[in-house]
């Protein structure tokens, strides 16, 4: 726990000087899963935003301070996936509108844009982001928090009130699904597995 | 098989290297304010309309009672029988415009 659990108790009963050292102290953590979650750094405020607005009308229902981070968890899972939906739909308007030369085209000039070193860190990105894309929203965000956070199955039992077996189940599954891609993208690369860039 | 679960575990940790945990912006405590605050006065909005809204239900409520009422309390006769009403909605005066006679008038005229 980053603060109090009498802190927590103030924000909830109504204290807004004591809400606002939470999200302080909670800020940095929140705005970095969500940048891992949406990939899209330009959103990430907003959507953070949006799960501290949530979490100020909701605290009223926290049963216990205890259980205060994986409820927090809860609503950045839930921001986040509704962000996704919402730029999947966006995306696939914009993208039906514009020709595959047109794609290209502002493909290359954004990656004009970018320095050497940022540009491993994209290709990164965009890896990762793409191999994602083979799950739907709800499996990305699940893995990235096990796989990319590191969060235990504990954790994630607490944030998604599922038992551990059923989150085994689905982990396992978009974990193959991601796999597949991975190998699918090495082969048509002609990379054979173990060989470092 | 596992070359490429220990390859796509590393791209996981790069992943989280390359996308480190962004700084707030100076802008994100008071942005996020204004929406709060502007989520209340939608809420209060709402409560205000929902006030507004049962108050004049209720008034119509009111009224529609009212009216059903007072017609009940407001009737002339309202212990007289059907034949009484009927007498008096139609007089005997009237009923020799119909053609009808009072049952003495057509017995005299019988004899």
């Amino acid at each position: 726990m980053l603060v109090d659990f009498e802190l927590i108790q103030k924000a909830k009963a109504g204290d807004d000087a004591a809400f606002n050292q939470v999200v302080v102290a909670y800020r940095k953590r929140i705005l970095g899963t969500i940048a891992r979650l949406i990939g899209r750094p330009e959103d990430v405020e907003d959507v953070a935003q949006e799960v501290f607005l949530r979490l100020y009308y909701s605290l009223d229902q926290l049963r216990t301070p205890e259980v205060f981070e994986p409820w927090l968890y809860r609503l950045t899972v839930n921001a986040s996936y509704d962000y996704l939906r919402k730029q999947r739909r966006r995306n696939e308007a914009r993208m039906s509108d514009l020709s595959e030369q047109q794609v290209m085209m502002a493909d290359a000039a954004a990656g004009g844009k970018v320095s050497s070193e940022d540009r491993r860190r994209k290709q990164v990105k965009e890896l990762v982001d793409s191999l994602l894309g083979a799950v739907s929203e709800q499996d990305r965000i699940l893995l990235t928090l096990k796989e990319v956070e590191g969060l235990s199955l504990k954790e994630l039992e607490k944030i998604y009130s599922v038992n551990e077996n059923a989150l085994k189940v689905r982990l396992f599954r978009a974990r193959q699904r991601v796999l597949n891609a991975f190998e699918a993208t090495r082969a048509s690369t002609n990379k054979p597995p173990g060989r470092k860039d | 098989m596992d070359q490429w679960n220990d390859e796509l575990n590393g791209l996981f940790a790069s992943y989280k290297a390359a996308v480190p945990d962004p700084e707030a912006s100076a802008n994100f405590m008071p942005e996020l304010w204004r929406r709060i605050e502007g989520r209340q006065s939608i809420l209060l909005r709402i409560k205000k309309l929902t006030q507004v809204f049962l108050a004049a239900a209720a008034a119509i409520s009111i009224v529609f009672v009212t009216i059903l009422s007072v017609p009940a309390f407001s009737r002339s006769d309202p212990s007289g029988s059907y034949i009484e009403v009927l007498a008096d909605a139609y007089p005997t005066e009237t009923l020799a415009s119909h053609g009808i006679l009072p049952r003495e008038a057509a017995e005299a005229k019988a004899k």
